[in-house]
Order: structure tokens, then sequence, then C-alpha cells
């Protein structure tokens, strides 16, 4: 399996993450190792990793599912107990501009 | 050149049920902030989403009024993104086995919109951006939500438009929800495409995300339309975005590129068991749809021999047309029926909420006992509409407003009598009518009205006169 840097390149810029082109030059044949760790457990089900999903899937009965029955709710206080909350809500750092 | 238009539509629908998709909270739109959520719906660690029987039956009521399979077995799946309004920072949907598929929505002229899927997932919370700010109200967040996506079969802002006006009738009648788009329990993201006649690909698609009014849809997609083909003749090329449309300015503009591209890695959600769905629970929501939409317009149309015209106005409110089917039931004429309707409770009925919620205080058995009498020429129209108007709005019985012996002057008979009265006491407007005045008859209405105090059905009154002086 090979991992291109321009692969990391766009991985890193999904997650935040700015590089120097030596440290994504070093990261290419790391990444493959890993991929290609994970890649033994392919090699185990002979490509057909749907079939694991059947195995181990298991099910809930049409009964077993929930009435749609309103339940008391938590107070403000108490949902906010972990901030500092400000007229009730949770206040975050502006996310448009 | 001529460029064809390419759209698809997926629409957002907050379902009508009690609680939130995976606990108890309730689903009351507003309160104060943060006051309708628990350790689910707020994502804190070790809480486990449990899934509420309703939504799926919702779902599978929506998949089946618009045609779709469904599929029995099916499993939620996790989208993972991070963003304040999702506590979890993913959210519970479903990917790669929707809980419907395959459907389509027929328009006026015939033509079928595919829908593609219909898959159940749970709502956001409401950010409030203040002062520097961006404030979180959880209170929507967990609130069930049907996703349909549909075909890329619109091609004109019209079409987009029936299309939403036809799904939000259907979603109303089956009381799925109640399809407000202004508060945001329905609305819409815009893919837009244009490319040359005749052409065999597509070309690139824009996305136009969260449109909650249907002018606005068909507002931006007809920006959207010329501003893509001037980049195109141009000589520009189209790049796949993300946009927003300005409701002031009536434009588009770029919120993400494909660049930035979310990936949102989603993976089965292992909190909850894959679902089945007893074929017998299917057929059983069938069996309980009530008539849709577009059946009800067919059989009024051709079984009850309503006018087209007054037949559109009756269709989309299903508790005006159970009003009607009633009184019907109850022996009173479909055409006096109809008519009274859309003539007279129509003009106390204002807004399309009004005729939605039809909250008048007259029930179908006075209805019924009114139009009879109307029906059988014991009163006329006129008086028939009086009357229903003063019910509408005090809500007292037929029988306040009309006595029996009101009813006794304007048999046929009397009519009859009235009628040749009225002949030998006007013998000018006889002689000009019959030598081409049509308009002298009205001295003869007048009298025959004085006569019976209006109570007399003049159309009846008219054919007696007319016989008379032949």
């Amino acid at each position: 399996m090979s991992v291109t840097q321009k692969e990391i390149k766009t991985l890193a810029r999904l997650s935040r993450l700015e590089f120097s082109d030596g440290e994504i030059e070093k990261f290419a044949p790391e990444f493959e190792e890993i991929i290609d760790f994970a890649n033994t457990i392919n090699a185990q089900v002979e490509g057909d990793t749907g079939s694991i999903r059947e195995v181990v899937a298991r099910t809930v009965k049409w009964e077993d599912l929930r009435e749609d029955v309103v339940k008391e709710s938590l107070p403000n206080e108490k949902i906010t107990s972990n901030v500092q909350a400000e007229n009730g809500y949770f206040p975050v750092r502006r996310v448009v501009k | 050149m001529k460029y064809r238009l390419v759209s698809g539509l997926e629409t957002h629908v907050e379902l009508a049920t009690a609680t939130k998709i995976f606990c108890g909270c309730t689903t009351a739109f507003g309160g104060e902030p943060n006051t309708h959520c628990c350790p689910v719906c707020t994502g804190q660690p070790g809480a486990l989403p449990v899934l509420n029987k309703k939504v799926v039956e919702y779902a599978i009521r929506a998949g089946l009024a618009t045609h779709c399979t469904i599929n029995t077995t099916t499993h939620l799946d996790r989208k993972n993104y991070c963003y304040p309004d999702l506590p979890k920072a993913y959210q519970i949907s479903q990917f790669d086995k929707p809980l419907c598929e395959h459907g389509y929505v027929e328009l006026e002229s015939g033509k079928r919109i595919g829908i593609t899927r219909i898959h159940i997932e749970e709502d956001a919370g409401k950010l409030v951006h203040e002062s520097g700010y961006t404030f979180v109200d959880y209170n929507r967040g967990g609130v069930p939500l049907i996703e349909i996506v549909s075909e890329p079969d619109i091609s004109s802002p019209e079409e987009a438009k029936e299309y939403v006006e036809k799904l939000q009738l259907i979603i109303r009648y089956i009381g799925v929800s109640d399809c407000k788009m202004q508060e945001g329990s329905m609305r819409c993201d815009v893919n837009i495409s244009v490319m040359p006649e005749g052409a065999a690909q597509f070309g690139t698609r824009t996305e136009i995300k969260n449109m909650n009014s249907i002018s606005y849809i068909e507002k931006a997609m007809a920006y959207e339309y010329s501003r893509q083909i001037e980049v195109i003749e141009g000589g520009g090329k189209i790049v796949q975005a993300t946009l927003r449309y300005d409701e002031r300015t009536g434009e588009t503009s770029v919120m993400r590129t494909k660049e930035d591209a979310q990936d949102y890695r989603y993976f089965p959600e292992p909190d909850i068991l894959t679902v089945v769905i007893p074929e017998e629970k299917v057929e059983e929501i069938r069996a309980s749809l009530p008539e849709l939409p577009t059946d009800k317009l067919h059989r009024y149309i051709d079984e009850l021999h309503i006018n087209p015209a007054t037949a559109k106005l009756l269709y989309k409110y299903k508790r005006v047309c159970d009003f009607a089917e009633e009184a019907i039931s109850l022996g009173a004429g479909v055409k006096n029926t109809v008519n009274l309707i859309v003539g007279t409770l129509y003009s106390k009925l204002v807004t399309e909420e009004d005729k939605e919620k039809f909250a008048l205080p007259v029930s179908a058995e006075e209805m019924a006992k009114l139009v009879k009498l109307a029906d059988g020429s014991k009163i006329n129209i006129t008086l028939a509409q009086k009357t229903l108007s003063a019910m509408a709005e005090e809500g007292k019985p037929v029988s306040h407003y009309i006595k029996e012996e009101d009813l006794q002057g304007v048999d046929e008979g009397q009519l009859e009598s009235i009628c040749r009265q009225a002949v030998e006491a006007n013998p000018a407007a006889v002689a000009d009518f019959k030598a081409g005045k049509e308009k002298a008859i009205f001295a003869l209405y007048g009298f025959v009205k004085k006569a019976t105090q209006g109570k007399a059905d003049i159309k009846k009154a008219d054919e007696i006169i007319k016989r008379l002086i032949k």
C-alpha cells in the first residue's frame, strides 16, 4: 500500500495540522507501515470485510425500541454545570466570521 | 447556446414525535435554552442512545407515501464532524442502508421526481452569534429528522417549487410533520448544475445550503443558473462548492469549496444495534395511510364531479376535506357543500395556516343540515351563505337562525304563485323583457325577494317567471 505525500498533505489540511516538507517526506513510509499492519486483518478474511459485519451484527427487535413517551429533562443548572453558562447557554468562541 | 438546468434537492423534515430520536426529552419548539436536554442529547460520556420507535414508524410512513421500498434491515451510522452545535462531535445518521429508497413524487404534469433515499438522523443544536461569541442551545439537538434526497430530475425553479409543495402536502397529510419552513421544521439544500442542451454529461454542481422558504429556493436557483452560465460562457469553470444564499441581495456566495470538503469518516454506529422491522409492521403502516393528496384530487374531480378549480382549493387541506366529506356522507349535496366552503368559510380562513387548522365552530352535522335546506330549495343560496357565515362566527346551530316558519313560504307551489303575482304586477317590465331588454326581469326578481323576505331561490324563480311569460 503506497501513501503519497499529496495524500498526507490533504489529511494534514483536514486535520488543521502544519508540517514541513521534510516531515511529510518522513511520514510517507511510516503511514505505509501502519496501513500494511491494518491490512493483515483484511488478509485474514480474504478481502471480504462485509462478512465481518454480518457475523458480529446483532439486532434489536421492533418491540424493544423505545416508546415515544416524554421523560423529564435535566434542569439547566445541571446541564450547564461543567461550564460558565451565560443566560443558560453554552458560550463558545465565535464560529462564524 | 442553450443550457439545461439540472437540480436535485435534499430536504430535511423534523418529525412530529413527542420525544427526541435517542432520548425521552421533549421535542417542543423553543423553550428556555438548554432545558430540553439530558446526558444523551448533550453527548455526556457514557450516555447511550435508544432509538425511538415512532421515528422509525414515521420515516416508513413518509417512505410509503412517496412510493419507496422499505429496507426492513437497517442500521445507523456515525457521521463525524466537529462543530459546537454537535456535542458528541458526530451525528448519528444513516449512510449505506437508508430506511427508504427508490420512490418518487409525481408533479401535476405527470412527471415524476425520483426519491433516491429517505434516512433518519438527529438534528443539531442551535447557535446564536452575538457580541463576538457564539452561544449554544441544545434543545433542538437530537430532535428526529428525515432527510429526503431527490434524484437530479428537477429542471426548473418552477418544478422545484412544485416538488417541495407536493412533498410538504404529502407529509402533512400523513401527519408526520407540520413542515413549517419558517420555523425550520422543513429546510432544503439545493444541488444545481447546468449542461449544454444535448450534452451527455452533467456539469459540475454547486450546493446551496439551508433554504427555508420556497420562494427563496426559486430565486436562488434562478440566480445560480444564470451565474453558472455566465461563468461558462466567459470561458471559466464551475468550482464545486457549498454556497449560501443571501436573501437581501438575492445572490449566492461561497461557504466552502471541494478542497475543504469534510471527510465524515462514516462508520456503523456501535451504540445502536441493527434494526429489524417485521414485514407485518410495514404492511400495518401501509394500511393506516390516509388517501394521499393526488388521489383525493382525482377522486374529487372524477367521482364527485367537483370542478377542478374548486377541487384544487380544497384538497390541500386535510381537515377541510374531512369536514366536507363528512357533511356529504350525511346527505349534503356535493355542489352546495363545496361552494359554501370555498365561498363562505374560506373568507374566514385567510391564511394557509387557518385553512390547515380549520378551527371553525361549525360541525359537519350542522353543515349538512344547512346544505340540505339549500339543496331542497327551502332557502336560497344567499341566505345559506349568510347563515353559514353567522354560524362560523357564533358557533350556533342552524335552528338558531332559520326557524320552521321561515321555511314554509318558499316551497315550489308558493313560489309559483308569488311569481305569478310578480308578472301581473309588472306588465311594463314583462313587455320590456319580451322586447329583448334582458335586465327588465330584475324588477320581477325584486318583487319575489320582497314577497318572500329574501328567502326564495331566485334561480328557481327565474325559471318559473320565464315559463309564465313565454
